[in-house]
């Protein structure tokens, strides 16, 4: 075995020539079209079998499930809670109340959010009975509670279409997660508080924050359609202006939702911060 | 007589004193070899560490803290996740180097041993008086004593000599004994009779000597040198190992900037695209088979050793399953090494006679009252005895004092007629010539056992036609009858016909002396010679040869149905190793050499097309004049050769011209000079029994039984483990595919990441390494003993075809079968496949958190990040289920699954069991851990891949059995691996 020696160049590149293409034995990349023809063939069919096989293993999957309920919950057995307007990146509002572009799309979020509520997207829905689970498990089809914007008072933008922006006093809507088959017990309301920052004072509506027990459960986009989820809407009142705050809002009064998880920030609460200048 | 008076003035001057002792050995340095240099062990240890795969896994590791470093200089509070990957790639790294190192060193340990030599001793004369010391101490101009049986401690000058012969044939490739005197014989120091070198032995007699050389000053310490700096081959297995590392290497590195390129022209921030990289080079890193190569091959080291080939270093085993040509000694190795009565001739007939190991089937016929003459010369013209206290061995491994052919009469007679000694001293010996190579002939006389028969017995052996000379009758059927022409002929027909085989042979003679001439009481004078030593009567032939082993036969089969050429390489005579050619198989029985078709055809040989004749045998002269060319027409166009009159050093040019064939040469030696040629092939056969050090030092393997079996069964295992670790690579390769797929997908489809880097790390490190090691155990497949050895340089390791069937074919359907099963855990929690294409940019936002799935509910991150998890053990699961499949289908290549047994090999279930707990372990217990991104899964997603793993069995089968049905067609060309 003597060692390799190093090649010339001109060799070498010959070399790759006739790998590429061989006019000898007609080899293009070391195999006759032929050759190729074969291969190209046996993987054409081998990856025609492969995808016949995922289809059809994923078509008994798919009819396993039901269309209307996933087939387990176990993974959002509490449901978190976010807000409306959603500031870029982290939940930090930077207001000027002098300047509209600082908050103008927040206005524009909360509108596009609010629209699901209008009173005249809400002729079908039916009033329900405050204060109790509405269980239609075997009605069919299931019945969506109204959520009169009324509720939300000053933040309904019935009255004031900037939700107090202009004024320096934003309102920020909490909502708890859709989860199918979710029955709060207890009376969940939602409760929010000032963690930094003072000089503010939070009003929320409707009044304690409430989640009323009717709107639940949820059963899903297919069954339970027109379902609006229950809003809570808190006003900041800034006292002076050209400050900082952090607001946390929790789900409280229910033993089943939870809200002081160490590794989910959002589970049963949210904390968001709003800085404000003039 | 200059020297004789020197001795005198030595010995009274009392050799040297202690302070010149002293002086000398300060200045020359204890008489010792200086073993070849070894490579420092902490050169070794970094060796291990950054070689191969290692130096991919340091890059990941760096990358891994430069990802960090991006995201800390944005974000002080950046998850420390990519740290710890790092280090934890770096702990693999160290941890699997360090296995290497251990695996590596332990092997070299049980080699280290063998070549670690015997502290011997030596008598000098020192001060005025003799004291035994160690060689070590030895200076030049030390007068020693040596006697039979010593090594001789340095090189000496003879002095005085009684009767001095040493054995040479270590250092210059002779085996007889050479006498050593006092006398200048020769100019060149190798060839005079006065100069006894390091390392040979003294046979018998004893001399006084002056040290002239000490250390690698010797005549052996230079050949060592030499030795030393022919270097040494690559093994193939390392340059497979290499060439296997290159094509991952290079697919890993491509594939891993390609789509960083892509990530990065699909807008992904460099840091994810950086990530991504480290994903992908990990995917493509089988980490755990460097791991299960070293341990397999130190399996195979050990089992080796088991049956008394003790390998040197790991990868040998496999350059041995390659060997395509094997140049063996024929003395000890393919034959017995001693001489063994073979053939008997006497009442005009040829008798065979039991040569295997322990020749308890003699089946001459021993009625004849010939017989009984002739076995009474046997047994009394024979000086040859037993060595003392050895009653319980067995008649043929007891020690003799006495030379071979002696030995083997004697020990022929003991067999048949018991106990010898007794014998002798019932006709005690009156005189006795030994045997010289003037004479030609051994002659005692004897009185007789029969105590009415006061005659004496003269009883002699020697050269057959020395004895003829001395005969006048011969004995027939017990019946002397004069020895007339045709008688004569017949002697003669029987001598050739014995001589043709290579056989030693050895005429009988005797004469019962007249009492009237010879009373009791006369008195022998062998000086003199007062006795006939003519008119004798002639009994019989006696033929010994050195046997070839009775295993040895079936090995040249099986070499020959492997593909693999032996060639015989002997100092011996043309003849001799002819016929033990012949017997052993080496020569096949209907080739002819280009000297027997002449003969047959009576032309001349000239006139012999050479091509015509298969066998070959060429001597040592013959080869001396042979050019490069020549040799290598010879070696190309004869397909049995034998090499006969070869001195060791030729050896060397042999190997060399099979090495022009391109052939992988095994070679074995015993001797110092041997050791070039043993350094120079491609695996060193030294012989552990006769072996001499630097043999021993020189060869890759050392055969504990000098068995030439020994070797046909290392050549088996050889390509065992050549075949698994192919089928360890396959079985690694095969999921790599199934860990680079999701990186693939997900930065194409946009679904969340399938796996993460820690799940591939735990496949890697944990579910594979015991099936991979547990296949280093798997049985032979029925063709491995019938097919040609394997091209170095066309068949690989790693070849194409387990390449595209373990990658594109037996990879890509793990990874459907993964994606199955991922899949089917975000269905059943709520995410549809549809839903779950292009959702990355959502799903990853980390402020996201009401994120709508197929039904209408909202995910926070952390329950998506959870629900992520669940999907790499959904994964992970999956890839371990088709890897049970995988690591069964790997068993074999070529039979089918039931041939091969399924538990034959209890090792694969040991591996599957593992596979099964550590994933278990992982996703039930150690779930709760953040950083291992492992969730405890429902148990009915265990069997979501089981169907692809059925699958690919199937397939394999079907795959094995075309190929089985087709030899020869596109499918075994394009699936055979």
């Amino acid at each position: 075995m003597t060692k390799d020696e190093k090649k010339p160049f001109e060799q070498t590149l010959g070399e790759w020539k006739r790998f590429i293409y061989n006019p000898g034995s007609g080899e293009i990349l070391g195999r006759t079209a032929e050759s190729w023809g074969l291969i190209l063939l046996f993987y054409l069919a081998f990856y025609g079998f492969l995808a016949a096989l995922f289809s059809f293993t994923m078509w008994v999957m798919l009819q396993t499930l039901n269309d209307e309920t996933p087939k387990y919950r176990d993974q959002i057995s509490s449901p978190g809670l976010t807000i409306v307007p959603k500031p870029h990146g982290a939940l930090e509002f930077s207001l000027n109340v002098s300047k509209p572009s600082s908050y103008e799309n927040h206005i524009t979020s909360i509108t596009n959010f609010l629209r699901a509520y209008e009173s005249q997207r809400q002729e079908f829905h039916i009033h329900c009975r405050n204060g109790t689970i509405f269980e239609q498990d075997d009605v069919s089809p299931k019945k969506a509670c109204r959520f009169p914007l009324e509720t939300l008072e000053t933040c309904s933008g019935l009255k004031d279409e900037s939700y107090g922006y202009y004024e320096g006093n934003p309102c920020i809507f909490v909502k708890m997660n859709r989860i199918i088959g979710l029955r709060p017990q207890g009376e969940p309301r939602i409760a929010c508080a000032v963690k930094e920052g003072k000089d503010v004072k939070l009003v929320t509506f409707p009044q304690n924050g409430n989640l009323d027990l009717m709107y639940y459960p949820y059963y899903g986009k297919k069954l339970h359609v027109g379902y609006l989820q229950p809003l809570v809407a808190v006003q900041v009142m800034f006292l002076t202006h050209k400050q900082e705050v952090t607001i946390e809002c929790k789900v409280e009064g229910s033993p089943n939702l939870r809200n002081e998880d160490d590794r989910d920030k959002f589970l049963g609460r949210v904390a968001f911060k709003i800085s404000l200048t003039q | 007589m200059k020297k004789n008076s020197e001795v005198q003035a030595l010995r009274q001057l009392g050799g040297l004193t202690s302070t010149r002792v002293a002086e000398l050995l300060a200045q020359n340095g204890p008489n010792v070899l200086t073993p070849p240099k070894e490579t420092p062990e902490i050169i070794k240890f970094l060796k291990e560490m950054v070689g191969g795969f290692s130096s991919l896994l340091w890059a990941g590791a760096v990358l891994c803290f430069i990802a960090y470093l991006i995201e800390f200089s944005k974000d002080k509070s950046a998850s420390m996740d990519n740290v710890y990957l790092g280090v934890v790639l770096i702990v693999v790294v160290i941890l699997t180097g360090i296995f290497a190192y251990y695996q590596e060193a332990k092997s070299t340990n049980i080699i280290a041993s063998f070549t670690k030599m015997i502290p011997r001793k030596a008598f000098v004369i020192r001060d005025g008086e003799k004291r035994e010391i160690p060689a070590e101490q030895l200076v030049v101009g030390d007068i020693v004593e040596i006697k039979g049986g010593d090594q001789i401690p340095a090189d000496i000058r003879i002095l005085a000599s009684h009767g001095c012969k040493v054995d040479n044939s270590s250092l210059t490739g002779e085996s007889e004994p050479q006498s050593r005197t006092c006398h200048i014989t020769h100019e060149n120091p190798l060839e005079t009779k006065n100069i006894s070198f390091y390392s040979t032995t003294c046979l018998e007699g004893t001399a006084t000597g002056m040290v002239i050389n000490t250390g690698d000053r010797t005549i052996i310490g230079r050949i060592a040198l030499l030795a030393s700096s022919v270097g040494h081959e690559k093994t193939p297995i390392a340059i497979e190992i290499e060439h296997f590392v290159h094509i991952v290497a290079g697919v890993a590195v491509s594939i891993g900037i390609m789509f960083f390129i892509i990530a990065i022209c699909m807008k992904y921030r460099v840091l994810d695209a950086i990530i991504f990289l480290i994903g992908i080079i990990l995917a493509n890193v089988p980490e755990g088979l460097v791991a299960a190569v070293t341990v397999s091959l130190s399996l195979t080291a050990k089992r080796m050793a088991k049956k008394n080939c003790l390998v040197k270093n790991l990868e040998a085993v496999e350059t041995l399953g390659s060997t395509s040509i094997i140049c063996s000694d024929k003395t000890g190795t393919l034959t017995q090494n001693r001489m063994t009565v073979a053939h008997l001739w006497f009442d005009n007939q040829v008798y065979q006679a039991d040569t295997s190991e322990d020749q308890k089937d003699q089946i001459f016929d021993q009625s004849s009252a010939t017989w009984a003459s002739l076995s009474k010369i046997v047994t009394l013209c024979n000086r040859a005895e037993f060595a003392p206290s050895q009653e319980s061995v067995p008649i043929m491994k007891k020690v003799v004092m006495g030379d071979a052919s002696e030995a083997a009469l004697l020990k022929f007679s003991e067999v048949i007629m018991g106990d010898v000694i007794e014998r002798r001293k019932r006709n005690r010996k009156v005189a006795e010539i030994p045997f010289n190579s003037f004479n030609k002939f051994q002659l005692s006389i004897h009185e007789t056992e029969d105590p009415d028969d006061k005659r004496f017995l003269l009883v002699m052996k020697g050269a057959p036609e020395r004895i003829m000379e001395k005969c006048s009758t011969i004995m027939m059927h017990g019946q002397e009858q004069p020895l007339d022409e045709s008688t004569a002929a017949a002697f003669q027909t029987a001598y050739m016909e014995l001589g043709s085989l290579g056989e030693r042979v050895l005429g009988f003679c005797h004469l019962y002396l007249p009492e009237d001439e010879f009373p009791d009481t006369y008195s022998f004078d062998v000086e003199s010679m007062n006795f006939p030593t003519s008119d004798l009567c002639f009994v019989g032939l006696i033929s010994l040869i050195d046997p070839p082993r009775s295993t040895v036969p079936d090995a040249v089969m099986k070499c020959r149905s492997a593909g693999i050429k032996v060639i015989m390489v002997t100092g011996d005579h043309p003849i001799t190793a002819k016929a033990i050619a012949r017997s052993v198989g080496i020569i096949s029985a209907n080739s002819e050499t280009v000297e027997e078709i002449a003969k047959r055809l009576k032309i001349p040989v000239e006139q012999v097309n050479k091509r015509e004749a298969k066998a070959a045998v060429v001597s040592g002269m013959e080869l001396k004049e042979m050019s490069p060319e020549e040799l290598d027409e010879l070696l190309t166009y004869h397909t049995e050769i034998v090499f006969a009159r070869t001195s060791p050093q030729q050896k060397l040019i042999i190997v060399e011209g099979c090495q022009r064939q391109d052939a992988v040469v095994a070679v074995t030696g015993d001797g110092v000079n041997d050791s070039p040629a043993l350094k120079k092939a491609d695996i060193g056969i030294a012989m552990g029994c006769v072996g001499s050090d630097a043999a021993k030092n020189a060869a890759d393997m050392v055969l504990l039984d000098d068995n030439f079996s020994s070797i046909v069964t290392g050549i088996e295992e050889g390509r065992l483990i050549f075949d698994n670790l192919k089928k360890i690579i396959a079985f690694t390769l095969t999921k790599n595919i199934a860990e680079l797929i999701p990186f693939l997908i997900f930065i194409i489809a946009g679904v969340p990441l399938p796996i993460g880097t820690m799940a591939i790390l735990f496949i890697d490190l944990g579910t594979d390494v015991i099936p991979s090691i547990a296949l280093a155990y798997e049985k032979a497949e029925s063709d491995i003993m019938s097919r040609k050895p394997r091209h170095k340089k066309k068949d690989r390791l790693a070849n194409h075809q387990l390449a595209l069937y373990s990658y594109l074919q037996i990879g890509i359907l793990q990874s459907v079968g993964g994606f199955f099963a991922y899949f089917t855990v975000y269905a059943v929690q709520g995410f549809k496949p549809d839903r779950l294409l292009y959702l990355r940019p959502l799903w990853e936002n980390d402020s996201l958190n009401d994120l709508e799935d197929s039904y209408g509910q909202e995910w926070t991150k952390y329950q998506r990040k959870y629900l992520e998890c669940t999907g790499y053990t959904a994964y992970f699961v999956a890839v371990m289920v088709q890897q049970i499949a995988d690591v069964i289908i790997r068993k074999t290549r070529i039979n089918s699954i039931f041939r091969q047994g399924l538990f034959r090999n209890k090792y694969i279930w040991v591996g599957i069991a593992s596979q099964i707990i550590i994933a278990v372990i992982l996703s039930c217990g150690f779930g709760s851990i953040p950083i291992l991104n492992f969730t405890t899964l429902r148990v009915q997603y265990w069997f979501a891949a089981v169907p692809y793993a059925i699958v690919i069995w199937l397939y394999d089968e079907l795959r094995k059995l075309l190929i089985r049905l087709y030899p020869g067609s596109w499918w075994d060309k394009t699936m055979y691996y």
